[in-house]
Order: C-alpha cells, then sequence, then structure tokens
C-alpha cells in the first residue's frame, strides 16, 4: 500500500525526514510513534502531498506519489491533529461542505455521508452548531469528514488528544472497525497503550528515522515479562544508585528521570524505593504491566538498539 | 464544490455579528454622521462671520452704510458693541471675529477723497485671512455704493437720467454672475452627502479584511486549509471560493448605502445623494474597487500569524489608504503635493470613479481607467497572498 524508500526532507537546515524508509501494507494499522519533533506530523505531511520533499521515493497504492497525487488524494484521507472543523457551522453543513468538496456522484456522495453519520454515530446532533458539541463529539466529526470519500487509507494524527478515556475508547473502536473493513490507517499517537490496544504494526521514529518497524506483537513477545516504569521527581544521580539497585533485578536509567525496571516483584519495588528515598529523591509515578511497549519505545529512544 | 465554497463563506459571514456590523452598520452610520456633520459646507448662505459695528459718527451716511452691511446671511452683524477697547477686545475672543468701527467725522471724509482711510477693523487673531479678504471686499463695495448714492444726489439736478441708473444699479450680485460646477451632473450644485457617500462607500468595502481575515486564520489554525489542499483544493480554487461571495457582500453594501444616502439622510436635514445615471459605470467601479480590496484583505490574512494581528494592520492600511485617498479629507482640501500623492492610494481611485458617476454624473468610459487600475492593483494582491500561501503550506507552516 506504501512503499517509502530513502525520504529526505529538510525545512532549510533543518533536516525533518532523514533517509527514512518504510513500508505499509494494505489493511494494516501502523502506529507511528515518536517523541515530539520526531518528524511524524511532517511524514504525514509528505504523504498527503502537503508538503515537498527533497530525496527519495514514495509510491502509494503502487503509484509514484509525485505524478498521481490527485488520485492518491481522492483514495485517502487525512485527519488533522487539531479539529479541521467550521465551528459556526452545524455538523450537517460541516459535512455537507467538506462532501461537496470531493468529486462524486451524487448517489455515492449520499451514501458516503449516510456512512460517516452512522459510523460516527452523529445522527442525533445533525442540525446542532459544532461551537456547541463536546470536545468527543467534535473528533468524532472530524474522523467522519475523513470518511466522506470512502478512503482505502487514512492518516489520524494523534486524534484522541484532549479526549477523556470514554470517547478515547469509542473513537478507537471506530477506527478498529474501519480497518476490520478493509481500510489502512497510519495512526500516529502519544498514547502508547492506545497503539498496543488497535495497531498491528508499530513504527518508532526518531530524528526523522524509522527506528525500528515490525508486527507489534512479536516486538512485545520477548519483553513480555512484569515490567515496571518509575518516574522521578528529580533527576536520578549517576551510576552508582543504579549499580547498588542493579544486583536485585535488572533495572536500567531511559533518561534523567525515568526507571525502567523488569521483573519488578514487590521485593525488588521495595528495595529500590528504600534506595530512591536515601538518596532523597522522590517518586512522581510508577506505572506496571501495560508499559511494555512504553519501555521498548523508551529504550528505543533512549539509544538501546538491542532490545 | 464551488456552490458549497460560496454558501459556506456567506453562512460563516452571517453568522458573524462582528463582521455584519463592521461591513454594514459602521459604513451607514459613517454616511449618515458625515452627511449631515459637513451638511453646510456647500451651503453658499451659511453664516461665515459674526462681526460687530461701533458707530462713533452717528450720521446718516454711517446709519446708511450701517445698512448696507447688515443685508446678507453670510456676514451676519452685531449691532450695539460696546465703544470700550476692553469689552471689543473681550467680544473679539468669544462671539466676535471682527469688529468695524466708524469714526467720528466719516460723513465728512466720504465726500473728501478716496484716498483717505475711512474705517477701522479690529480682528480675531485666529480669523481666517481668506474670510478677512471677503469682508474687506464687501467693505469696500458699500463704501463705494455709499459713495455712488451721494455722487447720485449731487448729480440728480443735472444728470437726471445718470443718477437714476446709479439708483437701480444692483449690489446683491444676485443675477450678476452665473455659477457653472465643473463637470457636475445638470449643472447640480455639489452636496456634503454627494461627497460623503463615495467616500464611505470606499472605506466601508475595504472592511472586508475583518471577516475575510478572521474566517481565513481560523481555517489556517484549524487545519481545514489543510483538510481541504488534501482534498485537492488548489489555492486558486480557495481564493475564487472567498472572491466572489466578498465580491456580493461588497455590492450589497454599496447598495445600502446608496440606499442610506437617498433615502435616510435626506430624514436627517442633510441633502439626498443624487445615484448618476449609469449603472454600467457604477457596477465597473464597485467591482473594481471590491478586488482591490478583497486582494489586500487576503494579503494581509495570508501574512498575518493571528487575527488580532490581522484585523489590526488590516484597520491601519484602511486608515491610512483613507487618509492618503482623500476619503477622509477630501482631495480638493489637500494641498497640490499631497493631491499628487493620493494617486498611491487604490481607495483614491475608486472614490474618483465614485464621484465620476455620483457627482458629475459620467458613463462607463469615463471611469475606465480607475476600474482597470483597481482590477490590475487587486490581481497584483491575490497573486502575492496566492504565492505566499503556497511557500507556507509548502513549509508546513
Amino acid at each position: 500500500m506504501i512503499v517509502i524508500k530513502g525520504l529526505v526532507k529538510r525545512y532549510g537546515s533543518l533536516l525533518a525526514l532523514d533517509h527514512l524508509d518504510l513500508q505499509v501494507g494494505r489493511g494494516m494499522i501502523l502506529g507511528l510513534l515518536g517523541p515530539n519533533g520526531a518528524g511524524k506530523t511532517t511524514l504525514v505531511s509528505v504523504l498527503n502531498g502537503l508538503t515537498g520533499f527533497q530525496q527519495g521515493r514514495i509510491e502509494i497504492f503502487g503509484l509514484p506519489l509525485a505524478d498521481n497525487i490527485c488520485e492518491i488524494r481522492s483514495r485517502s484521507a487525512y485527519i488533522p491533529q487539531s479539529l479541521a472543523l467550521y465551528e459556526s457551522l452545524t455538523v450537517l453543513e460541516n459535512l455537507q461542505f467538506f462532501s461537496s468538496l470531493l468529486r462524486l456522484s451524487q448517489k455515492r456522495r449520499r451514501r458516503n455521508l449516510d456512512h460517516a453519520i452512522g459510523v460516527n454515530r452523529l445522527e442525533k446532533m445533525l442540525d446542532r452548531r459544532v461551537s456547541l458539541l463536546s470536545g468527543g463529539q467534535k473528533q468524532r466529526l472530524n474522523i467522519g469528514i475523513g470518511l466522506l470519500n470512502d478512503p482505502e487509507l487514512l492518516y489520524f494524527d494523534e486524534p484522541t488528544a484532549g479526549i477523556d478515556p470514554e470517547l478515547r475508547n469509542d473513537i478507537l473502536d471506530s477506527i478498529t472497525t474501519l480497518a476490520g473493513g478493509g481500510k489502512t490507517v497510519i495512526y500516529t499517537s502519544h498514547y502508547l497503550p492506545e497503539i498496543e490496544k488497535i495497531c498491528d504494526q508499530a513504527a518508532i521514529i526518531h530524528k526523522g528515522k524509522i527506528l525500528r518497524q515490525g508486527d507489534l506483537a512479536a516486538m512485545l513477545a520477548h519483553k513480555n515479562r512484569n515490567n515496571a516504569v518509575v518516574e522521578l521527581a528529580g533527576k536520578l544521580p549517576e551510576l552508582p544508585v543504579v549499580k547498588a539497585v542493579g544486583r536485585a533485578c535488572h533495572l536500567e536509567r531511559l533518561d534523567d528521570t525515568t526507571l525502567l525496571i523488569e521483573d519488578a516483584t514487590a521485593d525488588n519495588m521495595a528495595e529500590i524505593l528504600r534506595l530512591l528515598e536515601r538518596q532523597e529523591i522522590g517518586v512522581r509515578q510508577i506505572r506496571y504491566g501495560a508499559a511494555s511497549l512504553e519501555s521498548l519505545y523508551l529504550r528505543i529512544i533512549a539509544g538501546d538498539k538491542n532490545v | 464544490m464551488f456552490k458549497a465554497m460560496l454558501l459556506k463563506e456567506c453562512i460563516l459571514v452571517l453568522r458573524d455579528k462582528h463582521a455584519l456590523a463592521a461591513l454594514f452598520i459602521m459604513p451607514s452610520l459613517f454616511i449618515l454622521i458625515m452627511s449631515v456633520a459637513l451638511k453646510d459646507t456647500f451651503n453658499e448662505s451659511r453664516p461665515l462671520l459674526h462681526y460687530g459695528i461701533v458707530d462713533q459718527d452717528d450720521s446718516t451716511a454711517s446709519r446708511q452704510l450701517r445698512g448696507f452691511l447688515s443685508a446678507g446671511t453670510t456676514l451676519v452683524y452685531h449691532d450695539n458693541v460696546p465703544d470700550s477697547p476692553a469689552r471689543q477686545h473681550q467680544l473679539l475672543q468669544g462671539k466676535l471675529q471682527l469688529i468695524v468701527t466708524i469714526p467720528s467725522g466719516f460723513a465728512a471724509q466720504l465726500a473728501l477723497s478716496s484716498s483717505v482711510s475711512l474705517l477701522r477693523l479690529d480682528v480675531a487673531a485666529d480669523i481666517k485671512p481668506e474670510i478677512l479678504t471677503v469682508f474687506k471686499a464687501r467693505l469696500a463695495t458699500d463704501v463705494l455704493r455709499l459713495r455712488l448714492a451721494t455722487m447720485e444726489k449731487d448729480l440728480a439736478p443735472f444728470v437726471p437720467d445718470v443718477a437714476e441708473r446709479l439708483k437701480e444699479l444692483d449690489y446683491s450680485g444676485k443675477g450678476l454672475v452665473n455659477v457653472y460646477y465643473s463637470s457636475a451632473h445638470g449643472n447640480a450644485k455639489p452636496s456634503s452627502t454627494q461627497q460623503s457617500v463615495p467616500s464611505w462607500i470606499v472605506f466601508g468595502m475595504f472592511f472586508v479584511i475583518i471577516p475575510l481575515s478572521t474566517v481565513f486564520i481560523n481555517e489556517r489554525r484549524q487545519n481545514t486549509l489543510k483538510r481541504m489542499a488534501a482534498m485537492n483544493i488548489s489555492i486558486p480554487l480557495l481564493f475564487a471560493g472567498k472572491l466572489i461571495p466578498y465580491v456580493i457582500i461588497n455590492q450589497l453594501q454599496m447598495a445600502l448605502m446608496v440606499g442610506v444616502g437617498v433615502f435616510v439622510v435626506p430624514l436627517l436635514g442633510a441633502p439626498a445623494l443624487t445615484p448618476g445615471h449609469s449603472v454600467v459605470a457604477l457596477g465597473m467601479v464597485s467591482l473594481g474597487l471590491s478586488l482591490a480590496a478583497i486582494g489586500t484583505s487576503l494579503l494581509i490574512a495570508v501574512l498575518a500569524a493571528t487575527i488580532e494581528q490581522a484585523t489590526t494592520v488590516g484597520g491601519l492600511v484602511n486608515i491610512l489608504f483613507g487618509a492618503i485617498g482623500g476619503v477622509m479629507v477630501p482631495k480638493f482640501y489637500m494641498p497640490p503635493e499631497m493631491q499628487s500623492f493620493s494617486v498611491v492610494s487604490p481607495m483614491s481611485w475608486g472614490l474618483e470613479g465614485f464621484l465620476d458617476v455620483f457627482l458629475r454624473g459620467l458613463g462607463p468610459g469615463a471611469v475606465l481607467t480607475e476600474t482597470l487600475a483597481l482590477v490590475f492593483f487587486g490581481m497584483v494582491m491575490l497573486i502575492l497572498a496566492g504565492g505566499v500561501l503556497h511557500f507556507q503550506m509548502k513549509r508546513g507552516i
């Protein structure tokens, strides 16, 4: 579906995408992970033809991007991070406006509109102005607009940012349903549990490069142990603390204020907390279990490529 | 597709109360206020000067002179001015601009020689020189009239026909001179409404910057522009989708303001607007002006990062264009250098076009140059705005 080879994108002297390679298969949900400024939004913008690139080759639907941008756009949809809606218009007016921008037959336009309304449960709010909707309702409309051309390929740029957990699950379910219908999804998010929940594959992007791409289940399989991520209130001093604890269990420092503990049994955790207390380092948060992708992600970003 | 873009822009403007106020209410109020405030500017019988007379001579001749001076409404005569320098000084700082003193012995001096000073004038320090010149001319005419009356009496026994002709002379000037207003339609006398309506139509049309920039910057900020670009909407199509609704809005503005000039202004005591007789010429200027205003607005909207920036810069540009272009101060009040400089403002071209139609009653041929200049200016602004937007989108801004 998407093949990218040696993609280079520069903004002046800033190298935003650095010889990036990526492949996405048909019907797949790919989670694109990376810290702020890693190049996620730039990559999505390049794939939508919203910004150019200096070097490399991109093929989408088997078509070179540069020569087939209109055809590719007509078969894909971009759902931007911010709510790309008109606040003064009603839900139906927004849907009708964006629908009318598409070159579709009247019949297909009507069918797609009904589908977008149905999938996103917008029926009861069609006559309400967008400015009066909740954040979750706006996001559902935002996604609904993306479905108006019945796209084969969807780009979601952090669609659940700022949305409460219940609505977030709703949106994730909608995306899973869409993918079940054979659509290909590129999903960028900071919420790693979301990626674990809905994606088949993950690609970790950092400083414009894909550091790791693969099947999510396989990536997590050999690290599926009782992990914990400890966020510290202050900076961790140099190695002595780590070494002292390291005798009790496997412990790594992911960055100045984050520790990864593997085999985080109650005894090990108690010992670690005692040691931290002695060093007068507060603990802000401990995340158990579901931190498997997060730990992998943090270790890759931290430069550990032997995971 | 295009119809939807038009409809969307229209709905957005109609639901924006501030935009509607800026586009329709503000210019209409300007027209009402300025037409009424300036209604006497072109009135020849309005008072130009208030002056007093001190008659120290109290002779037949001096009383006759006072009688001559008291005729007319533009130079307003005040009698019973006290014969005290201190009091007169006080009056000249207040309600009077000038005091004429007829000294004792005036009647005797009048008969003697024309080269002798007959009257004394005390003037306020801030009197306008042209008013003083007009008053001195009036005084000279009335003194001459008095001398001719004396001569008439002296001549009557010897040459009665000459005396009779002297007696019949008309000193009012009425009927003596016919005034023709340059290029005015049907020699109609210019009025404040005729001057102010075109000015405020031009000014009001440029206020599309407020709704246009608000919508555009929101579209950019909320990524609806990106979304449209990802749906194959090109920049020319995007601009066309904005251009046409705002052209329609501009035409509605013009119709409303002409309507205010014709029907509402007279209710407030100012003269009604005469809308000229060439709809084609009016349409040409109006469309050209609309293109210039929308092009400028789009360029400002594209360059501005926030709505506040766009409305501040847009307002400033409007005021500068208006001040230079003769909207705020009519060009004929400007010194010649300033009048030459005013051609740099597109508002000046639009204003000249509207004055050609409303004031001078001219047709399409007369407004062609102004229209082409406005269209050219508008196209340049649109091309610049499109170029900047293309660059910004490629840079991901």
